[in-house]
């Protein structure tokens, strides 16, 4: 298979605990390489609008299905000017945009951004191993590539429709952990209390036998 | 020479399979936490103890196939230490961890007992926390440890299960990591350190033997058994002396310390996971 150059995308890679000091220290220039610098991450919240319950969006009013758009923010007013996690403020919360610091443009390209199930995306299903997962994680398959990067909330009641087996697992595991804590921490508690009030021990032992 | 004042509880060898289980298991609650938290200047700490990120990532793995390693070698144990002369009755006898209707009698008996409506309960040879101690073991490591390959070995893994399969590993390494380790630094912690009965250390698993009077007085039924029988002569032992004392408290007192170390710096970090 014909990969994409793999070796060049690792290099653009970096982020709070990879980093590229030589670079940082001598020149503190990071917008080549898409790179931020340590401790500051892209504006991710809206001044006085908590995310989550009225998200901000300008085109909320015009929501349309863009799954298959060779631009998937066509028609959206005044793009030019907004962010992608104006929108996208779920997808900047994930272990690859968090931790390894990846920037929406390092897997999803340069504008315009295609629909992932576009058929040139290169973030469609049928190439997606190739030309975006195997830039870092060399050896990529299809398979691997469906492991979900931008994971729903597994506890929230969504979840159960978007992603069921997760939420199914999730509940299973929590619920087990919860069960065990509800029974043994009062159990234990108790048991510390009530060997705080035992008699003397010896004429205990005898009445008993 | 010393009075045989103890009864022996766990042999050589089940001392030492404990201790290997402590040292990995605060290696692997260690070194997991100081990832989770590598956002925070706890977890960055805890990280900079095993060499970092990627070191504390290495570390994770290779003390997990050792433990899993350690879980075989326990199953052959296991193979040896059965009673097969009376196979499938001795795996539901007093001597044997498998839980039987008794245990579920003693807890409620026991939680009667904590609000004096009942006599406290005579224990057998274990206790019914005691056999859920081990079975949380014995199901946690490979629970973790089939997850953790996968994840671990994530490429070669999507060969066997598809990608999102990861997905789900993920959060069952997660959250039985989380319970094992509230388990055992919460709850196996205070019953073997802080109540009356054990107070200040329950030194059984690294002396081997207890108290024969405490014993008397919580395992009744086992002490009883052993009487009848005659067998409790073959079992009694002097106390260890001081110098080796002092070595078991040392030993039971930074495990405690590791762990309630990491249980509040979780804690305390809690609300900056990123999940």
């Amino acid at each position: 298979m014909l990969l994409p150059g793999a070796a060049a995308a690792q290099e653009e890679v970096a982020s709070a605990i990879r980093r590229y000091k030589d670079r940082e220290v001598s020149s503190g220039y990071y917008e080549e390489y898409e790179v931020l610098p340590r401790r500051q991450r892209a504006l991710v919240g809206i001044p006085g609008v908590k995310p989550g319950v009225f998200p901000y969006s300008p085109a909320a009013a015009q929501v349309r299905i863009r799954t298959r758009l060779a631009d998937s923010h066509q028609g959206i007013k005044f793009y030019q000017y907004l962010r992608c996690q104006y929108c996208h403020i779920h997808e900047t919360k994930d272990m690859h945009t968090v931790r390894a610091n990846l920037t929406c443009r390092q897997c999803h390209g340069g504008e315009p951004i295609a629909s992932i199930a576009h058929i040139w995306s290169p973030l469609n299903p049928i190439r997606r191993h190739g030309y975006v997962c195997a830039k870092c994680h060399e050896g990529a398959s299809a398979s691997f590539a469906s492991y979900i990067i931008h994971e729903p909330n597994p506890a929230l009641a969504s979840t159960f429709k978007s992603f069921p087996l997760l939420a199914y697992v999730f509940w299973f595991m929590a619920v087990l952990a919860a069960g065990t804590f509800l029974v043994f921490l009062p159990h234990t508690a108790m048991w510390g209390i009530r060997e705080l009030f035992i008699k003397k021990e010896k004429p205990e032992v005898e009445s008993e036998d | 020479m010393n009075q045989k004042t103890r009864v022996q509880r766990f042999s050589t060898l089940q001392r030492l399979f404990h201790l290997l289980l402590i040292l990995t298991f605060l290696t692997q609650g260690a070194t997991g936490l100081a990832r989770m938290f590598i956002e925070r200047p706890w977890g960055q700490t805890l990280a900079w103890v095993f060499g970092g990120y990627d070191a504390c990532r290495a570390i994770h793995i290779y003390v997990g196939i050792i433990m899993l390693f350690g879980f075989g070698l326990h199953c052959l144990y296991l193979l040896f230490n059965i009673n097969w002369r009376n196979f499938p009755g001795s795996l539901f006898g007093p001597d044997s961890l498998v839980p039987r209707p008794k245990d579920i009698k003693d807890f409620f008996q026991h939680i009667g007992w904590f609000f004096g409506i009942a006599k406290p309960p005579q224990f057998d040879r274990w206790g019914y926390w005691e056999k859920f101690d081990y079975w949380a073991v014995f199901w946690g490591i490979p629970v973790l440890g089939a997850t953790g390959l996968l994840l671990a070995y994530s490429l070669a893994a999507s060969r066997i299960i598809p990608g999102w399969g990861l997905n789900l590993a993920f959060w069952i390494h997660r959250i039985e990591a989380i319970l094992a380790m509230c388990h055992v630094f919460i709850i196996h912690f205070f019953i073997g350190h802080l109540r009356r009965h054990n107070f200040p250390m329950d030194r059984a698993m690294f002396e081997g033997s207890a108290d024969l009077e405490t014993t008397r007085h919580e395992r009744s039924a086992w002490v009883k058994r052993l009487e009848t029988s005659g067998k409790i002569n073959n079992l009694l032992v002097p106390e260890a002396g001081t110098g080796r004392r002092v070595v078991y408290y040392v030993i039971g007192y930074l495990a405690v310390a590791s762990g309630v170390f990491l249980l509040i710096g979780g804690l305390v970090n809690s609300p900056y996971i990123t999940w």
